[in-house]
C-alpha cells in the first residue's frame, strides 16, 4: 500500500512538474504565435485564398455516391497559382517563430454555415482542430467567432498545443477565412512521417 | 438392425474427425489447407479438402518433393482431444547437414468480422517444442489442435537424392511417429525472381508502438539506438528472406521528413547544403551494401530499391518553388547525395525519386500519387529537369523517377518517356492496356502494378493471384501497399490482415518481426513462378503461361485482359469510378476465383517439369 502511494505521489509530482513547464514553455510561445497570427492577418491576401479551391472542387465536397465512396476526394482540385501564392506566404510567416510552427488555412464554405473546411497546410502537418483526411469539417466554436468578430483567438484545448486564429480579409473588407498559427511544446520527429 | 449398425460405424470411422478415433496423433495438410484449432479446415479452404491426403502416400508416410534452392511447406497438426501437455519433434535427417528443417507455431487468430479462428502468425519454435492443449496464451476454449508450419530447407548445393525423417509427438508416456521422406530434385530454383513482390510501408513511428516494451525502456533515444536500426534492417531481412523486399517512405504528406531518412541540411538558397550524414548512413549503409543480409540464406546483398527522401518540401523549400533558390536548393543537394553515395560504392540499389502526396491533404497543389488532372504533369517534367541539372549522366550511381499512376497512365507513358522510368500502376487500369507493359519495359522501364494483400477471410490461395497476375501480364512486379500494420489486437481481435503479412514478435519475447502463413505461401509462389519461368529457354514462354492459368483456375492468358473501353480516349478528369469498374468487368466475370488448390496445381505442374529436366 505505501508502494503504492509512493508510485502514485512520485506520477503525480511528475505530471504536476511537466505541466508546469509546459505552462512556462507556453507562455512565450502563445506570444510569438499571436505574433504571426497578427501579422498574418494583414498580409494574407483575402482575394487570392478565394482563388484557391476550384468550383468544380467545391461543387464535388459534399458528394456522395454509394458506389463511389471516393468521389469527393477524387474531384478535390485546386489552383495551384493561388495556392503556391497562400502556402508562400504562410510559410514566411512561420519562420517569424524561434520554434516549428504551421501556419494553416481555414475557410467557410458558401452555401454551408455549419461547415469549415482547411485549405491549405505545411511541413509539419500540426493543427488542433483537422481530422486527418477530412476535405470539409463541423464549424469550430472558436473559428466560428473569429469570423464573426473579427478578433483573434488564442485556443488550448488540447494539452501542449497552442493555437492561435485571426481572421483574413480580401479587398472588399470581408472577413473571407482564418489562418491558424499552431506549435506544440513538446515537438514529436516521428509523428505524421506517414 | 444389425445392417443399420454397421453402417453407422462406418459412417463414424469414415467421416469424424482423427481426435474423436484416437488419443493424441499427429497429421500433415498441405500449406494450401489451413487448420482451424478444432481439427477442421478453415471455411474459405475447404474447397480444396480433397487435398487433405495429398501428402501421404500408400503407406501412411508424409512424402514430399522439392528443387534444390527453395523451400517444401506443409502444416503438421498436434490432435488432442483431451487437455494435456506434448513434446514434438520434427526432424529430417540429413547426413551432409545441409537440408534445414524450420519449426512454426501457428497462432490462431480471432477475426471480428466473421467470428472465427484462422492461422497466421508464425512463432519460430525450436524442436523439440513442449507445450500443452489447450495453447496457454492462445486462449481458446476448447482448442484440440495446435497447428505447426514446417519449412524444410534444400539449399542449392544439396545432393540430389532421398532423405528421410519422422514428427514425433509425446503425451505423457505414448508416443507417435509419423514418417517423413523427401525426395530432393536435381533442378534448382533460380536464386532471382522474375516477379520483385514489394511490401511497403510508412515512416518508422508505428515501430515505437509495436516494440512498446523496447521502446519504452529509453523513448527520448530509442528512435536513434541501435535496437531502432537493428529493428529495421529485421524487417528488410524478413521480407527478403521470403523473396521479397521492403519499402518504407519517410516523409508525409506535407513534406516532413522523418530524421533517420534524410541527410541533416542547413542554410538557405545557393547556400543550402548537407551537414550531417550519420543517421541516414546507419539506417541505409548496411542496407546499401548488403550487410544487413549477412548470415541470411540468400546471403548479402545490397538492397535493390528504395525511396529517396525527395518531396516538393525537401530538399529544396517550397517557399522558393518556381525560382532560381528552389532550383538552387534541389540542385546542390541532390548533388552532394549522388557524389556521397558514388564515394560510398552505393551503386546497386535504385534510388526513387518518387512523390506520394495528393492534393487533396492540402499541402501541396499538385497530385504526385494517381494523377488525375493533366496540368499536374507539369510539375514532373519539372523535376525531371532538375533530376537531369543535378545528376552527372555518366554517374554509376542509379537514380530513377518512380510514379504511381492510375487514371492518366496511358498519357503518362507517353509525355513523361525518358522522364519517369519506373511506373507503379493501378491493376484495374493497367487492365486496359495488354500492349503497354511490353512497350515500357523494351524501353527499359521497370513496371510493376499494386494492391494490397488479401486478409486471412479470403482463400489460401488468393495470396498467390497477384504475383501470378504480374508474372503473366509480363511486368516486372507487384507491390503491396501497407504489410506491417497488423491493427490495434492482431492476436484476439483480428482485422483480417489486410495490411499486414508479418507481426512484431515482441510478445514472445523476440525482438523481430515474425512471419505469416501468408508470407510463406507467397514465397514459395515465387519459388514456383521462377522455377516454370526458367524452363522458357525449353518452351515457349507463351505455352508456360497458357499451362499455369489452366491449371490456376482453368483460364487462358488472355481472360486476365480487359478491352480498353472507349472510357480511354476520354480526358482522365471526366471519368467516373463507376466507369472504371463496369470497364473492368470482362475479367470479373470471365475469371474464376481460385479455390485452395489453385496453387496446387500449379506447383504440381512446376515440379512436373523439374522432373522432365532431369
Amino acid at each position: 500500500m505505501k508502494i503504492v502511494y509512493r508510485v502514485v505521489l512520485s506520477f503525480a509530482l511528475a505530471a504536476a512538474g511537466n505541466a508546469q513547464v509546459h505552462a512556462q514553455a507556453a507562455e512565450p510561445m502563445q506570444k510569438e504565435l499571436d505574433d504571426i497570427a497578427r501579422v498574418g492577418s494583414v498580409m494574407v491576401d483575402g482575394d487570392v485564398c478565394q482563388r484557391v479551391v476550384t468550383p468544380r472542387a467545391l461543387q464535388y465536397m459534399f458528394a456522395t455516391d454509394p458506389r463511389d465512396p471516393w468521389i469527393a476526394g477524387d474531384n478535390y482540385d485546386v489552383d495551384d497559382a493561388s495556392f503556391n501564392a497562400v502556402k508562400k506566404t504562410l510559410t514566411r510567416l512561420s519562420h517569424l517563430a524561434t520554434f516549428p510552427v504551421d501556419v494553416n488555412l481555414w475557410m467557410p464554405i458558401e452555401g454551408h454555415p455549419d461547415k469549415i473546411h482547411i485549405v491549405v497546410r505545411n511541413k509539419n502537418e500540426m493543427s488542433q482542430f483537422w481530422t486527418w483526411g477530412a476535405l470539409y469539417q463541423d464549424m469550430f466554436p472558436p473559428m466560428e467567432t473569429v469570423l464573426k468578430t473579427g478578433k483573434r483567438l488564442t485556443v488550448t484545448s488540447k494539452p501542449g498545443w497552442i493555437s492561435v486564429l485571426a481572421p483574413i480579409y480580401n479587398s472588399l473588407g470581408d472577413i473571407v477565412g482564418l489562418i491558424e498559427a499552431v506549435s506544440r511544446v513538446q515537438t514529436d520527429a516521428h509523428e505524421n512521417v506517414k | 438392425m444389425l445392417r443399420l449398425h454397421w453402417q453407422v460405424f462406418l459412417f463414424l470411422v469414415m467421416f469424424l474427425p482423427g481426435q474423436c478415433r484416437a488419443a493424441a496423433g499427429l497429421e500433415v495438410l498441405p500449406e494450401f489447407l489451413r487448420p482451424d484449432p478444432f481439427g477442421g479446415i478453415v471455411a474459405p479452404d475447404r474447397s480444396g479438402a480433397d487435398l487433405r491426403s495429398s501428402l501421404y502416400d500408400a503407406r501412411h508416410r508424409v512424402a514430399l518433393t522439392g528443387a534444390r534452392g527453395g523451400y517444401v511447406s506443409f502444416h503438421l497438426l498436434v490432435k488432442s482431444p483431451a487437455p494435456g501437455p506434448y513434446t514434438l519433434e520434427v526432424a529430417i535427417i540429413d547426413p551432409a547437414h545441409q537440408v534445414q528443417t524450420d519449426l512454426f507455431r501457428e497462432w490462431f487468430h480471432f477475426t471480428e468480422s466473421d467470428q472465427r479462428y484462422y492461422p497466421d502468425a508464425l512463432i519460430p519454435v525450436r524442436t523439440p517444442y513442449s507445450s500443452r492443449l489447450p495453447a496457454p496464451d492462445n486462449q481458446i476454449p476448447q482448442q484440440t489442435v495446435q497447428a505447426f508450419w514446417v519449412d524444410v530447407y534444400i539449399p542449392a548445393d544439396a545432393k540430389p537424392g532421398t532423405l528421410f525423417g519422422k514428427a514425433k509427438l509425446q503425451t505423457g508416456a505414448k508416443a507417435v511417429v509419423l514418417p517423413l521422406q523427401l525426395v530432393i530434385l536435381e533442378s534448382l530454383i533460380p536464386a532471382e525472381d522474375v516477379v520483385t513482390v514489394d511490401h511497403n510501408s510508412y515512416g518508422s513511428s508505428w515501430l515505437a508502438g509495436q516494440f512498446g516494451d523496447s521502446y519504452r525502456r529509453d523513448p527520448s533515444r530509442w528512435f536513434e539506438s541501435d535496437q531502432f536500426f537493428g529493428l529495421i534492417h529485421a524487417y528488410h531481412r524478413i521480407f527478403y528472406e521470403h523473396r521479397g523486399i521492403f519499402h518504407q517512405l519517410g516523409y508525409g504528406h506535407s513534406g516532413k521528413v522523418g530524421p533517420e531518412f534524410a541527410p541533416v541540411l542547413t542554410g538557405s538558397g545557393r547556400g543550402k547544403h548537407i551537414v550531417n550524414w550519420d543517421l541516414f548512413d546507419r539506417h541505409y549503409g548496411p542496407l546499401f551494401d548488403g550487410r544487413a543480409f549477412s548470415g541470411t540464406r540468400r546471403g548479402p546483398r545490397p538492397i535493390p530499391f528504395v525511396y529517396l527522401p525527395i518531396n516538393p518540401e525537401w530538399p529544396a523549400s517550397y517557399e522558393f518553388w518556381g525560382e532560381p533558390g528552389y532550383e538552387a536548393e534541389f540542385v546542390n543537394v541532390v548533388s552532394e547525395m549522388e557524389r556521397h553515395f558514388r564515394e560510398e560504392g552505393w551503386t546497386h540499389t535504385n534510388l526513387e525519386v518518387f512523390f506520394n502526396h495528393k492534393k487533396r491533404y492540402m499541402g501541396f497543389p499538385w497530385d504526385g500519387d494517381e494523377v488525375r488532372f493533366p496540368k499536374d504533369l507539369n510539375y514532373f517534367l519539372e523535376y525531371g529537369r532538375l533530376l537531369r541539372k543535378a545528376l552527372p549522366p555518366d554517374s554509376p550511381v542509379h537514380f530513377v523517377f518512380r510514379a504511381d499512376v492510375s487514371w492518366d497512365m496511358e498519357q503518362q507513358f507517353k509525355l513523361l518517356k525518358g522522364i519517369v522510368n519506373v511506373w507503379c500502376c493501378g491493376g484495374g487500369i493497367l487492365s486496359f492496356y495488354k500492349d503497354a507493359p511490353k512497350i515500357l519495359r523494351e524501353r527499359g522501364d521497370i513496371v510493376w502494378y499494386y494492391g494490397g494483400p488479401p486478409s486471412v477471410t479470403e482463400t489460401s490461395s488468393a495470396i498467390t493471384e497477384l504475383p501470378f497476375r504480374a508474372w503473366l501480364w509480363g511486368v516486372n512486379g507487384f507491390v503491396h501497399w501497407l504489410t506491417v500494420s497488423p491493427g490495434e489486437d492482431p492476436w484476439f481481435h483480428f482485422d483480417g490482415g489486410g495490411t499486414a503479412l508479418v507481426y512484431p514478435g515482441e510478445r514472445f519475447g523476440l525482438t523481430e518481426p515474425i512471419p505469416s502463413v501468408r508470407l510463406k505461401i507467397q514465397r514459395n509462389c515465387l519459388q514456383d513462378l521462377a522455377m516454370i519461368d526458367s524452363f522458357k529457354a525449353r518452351r515457349p514462354l507463351d505455352s508456360l503461361r497458357r499451362e499455369v492459368a489452366r491449371g490456376y483456375n482453368n483460364s487462358a492468358p488472355d481472360d486476365w485482359w480487359n478491352p480498353r473501353p472507349a472510357l480511354a480516349d476520354v480526358p482522365s478528369d471526366q471519368w467516373l469510378s463507376s466507369a472504371i469498374d463496369e470497364a473492368t468487368q470482362h475479367t470479373e466475370k470471365v475469371l474464376k476465383h481460385p479455390d485452395a488448390s489453385a496453387w496446387y496445381n500449379v506447383q504440381q505442374y512446376a515440379l512436373k517439369l523439374a522432373r522432365e529436366a532431369k
